[in-house]
């Protein structure tokens, strides 16, 4: 790895943007920035030379799944109906249930998919946001580590909701045992798509663009 | 249009001398980190031989039962489809059809768009629409969810153990082929290898013109 680190170095740093080249989103080709050079010419896809509105777009998905945080983890995410006696579920009793079980792995996982992820998430999302818009001068190779791992693990966070559309299909013996699922549910799925979609809307080399 | 020699890292917009890794190895960016190339052997006829693979045990692992449970002399089974039904039936749609899609629309569009591009590929045969099936591939990629779906049928197994009698059934053997072959198939799919084919496809054509 070394040795192409060598190799594909140039004399110095430069931006492809700062040459007057615009890589295309899709299929990584370079084109020269031109006033008619709106297609990429490999794959037709339109080209930006950064993601159009790409802090605008971040902030505002970024705020939507911050304030529908607060509902996905204030209402049950599911009942659970035992012999006509019912029981609603909030994700942090999820956990607690389970720890009760002594199905302390199986609890930490859920924890860490279902709690932490979204919430470091949003907060590394923000701090993302916070550093282009003050311009922060950081060393950005760590900050863009970051965003990749933001962008990796979200999609981690689904394992509740799939968890409950299983026990949803599974557990529904009439009067025995129900599970039913809750109004968090669909607002923790909110969450979940919506940092996604903020995670994927985000350019990371816009903390490069302002490093100087 | 001259065509240029260079490439740019797609982080942090370094301008970059081509890198032109050994099979095997990996090229990163030398500022950023970011992973730029990671060729592989073979890389259309796996993707090619495992879509195929993958188009086969989709359907076991959608229609057959994955988990049934017992619990008082009551058994119900559920397979991928019972998950998405009873929460249309209790009025969540939004979280049904986000289920529908994570669990069975993308992973399907995923294994048939990687056997369309990889069919073309490997046969040379140029089609106007190579690069449009390549980019939905690529942004689907992160929507099809199986093996996320795996860990929530753990979770729930594990949840479920302590109340009821769990029975595995032959389309959870199905799903699990069908998670290993996807998984091999994203990672035999050399993303930078399969524009460099299309590119040139499509420069065939256009001289044929």
């Amino acid at each position: 790895m070394e040795n192409y680190a060598r190799k594909l170095a140039m004399k110095i740093e430069k931006s492809a943007l700062t040459q007057g080249l615009i890589r295309c989103h899709e299929c990584g080709c370079l084109t020269r920035q031109t006033s008619h050079a709106v297609h990429c010419p490999l794959c037709d896809s339109p080209l930006h030379a950064r993601i159009a509105n790409s802090f605008q777009r971040t902030a505002a998905l970024l705020l939507s799944s911050l304030s529908l945080y607060i509902p996905a983890n204030i209402f049950p995410i599911m009942t659970v109906t035992q012999f006509g006696v019912g029981e609603p579920h909030t994700i942090a009793g999820g956990i607690i249930a389970l720890i009760h079980s002594d199905m302390i792995p199986i609890a930490m996982l859920v924890l860490i998919a279902s709690i932490l992820v979204p919430l470091l998430k949003m907060l590394g999302l923000g701090l993302l946001l916070l550093c282009v818009y003050y311009r922060w001068q950081i060393n950005a190779r760590p900050w863009t580590v970051m965003y990749r791992i933001i962008a990796f693990v979200g999609r981690w966070s689904m394992l509740d909701i799939f968890m409950i559309s299983i026990l949803v299909s599974l557990v529904d013996l009439g009067g025995v045992a129900q599970i039913i699922a809750g109004p968090a549910a669909t607002a923790f799925a909110a969450v979940v798509v919506l940092t996604m979609f903020a995670a994927k809307s985000f350019d990371p080399r816009l903390i490069w663009d302002i490093q100087q | 249009m001259s065509k240029i020699e260079l490439e740019a890292c797609a982080e942090c917009d370094l301008l970059l001398n081509p890198a032109l890794p050994e099979m095997g190895e990996k090229a990163h960016c030398p500022r950023c980190g970011n992973l730029l190339q990671r060729p592989r052997k073979q890389s259309i006829e796996r993707t090619f031989a495992l879509s195929i693979a993958g188009l086969i045990l989709i359907f076991p692992a959608n229609l057959l039962p994955l988990v049934g449970i017992k619990i008082l002399g009551n058994t119900k089974d559920g397979n991928l489809w019972s998950g998405v039904a009873a929460l249309f039936q209790e009025n969540m749609w939004g979280v049904a059809i986000l289920v529908f899609l994570a669990s069975i629309l993308f992973p399907l569009l995923n294994i048939i768009l990687s056997l369309l591009i990889s069919a073309h590929l490997y046969f040379n045969k140029p089609n106007a629409h190579l690069a449009r099936w390549m980019r939905w591939l690529q942004h689907l990629d992160e929507w099809a969810m199986l093996e996320v779906y795996t860990l929530g049928i753990i979770v729930a197994c594990v949840k479920l153990a302590s109340i009821a009698e769990l029975k595995f059934d032959f389309g959870l053997y199905a799903f699990i082929a069908l998670l290993i072959i996807t998984g091999m198939l994203s990672s035999s799919l050399d993303e930078y290898l399969f524009w460099k084919q299309i590119g040139e496809l499509r420069q065939k054509v256009g001289h044929e013109d």
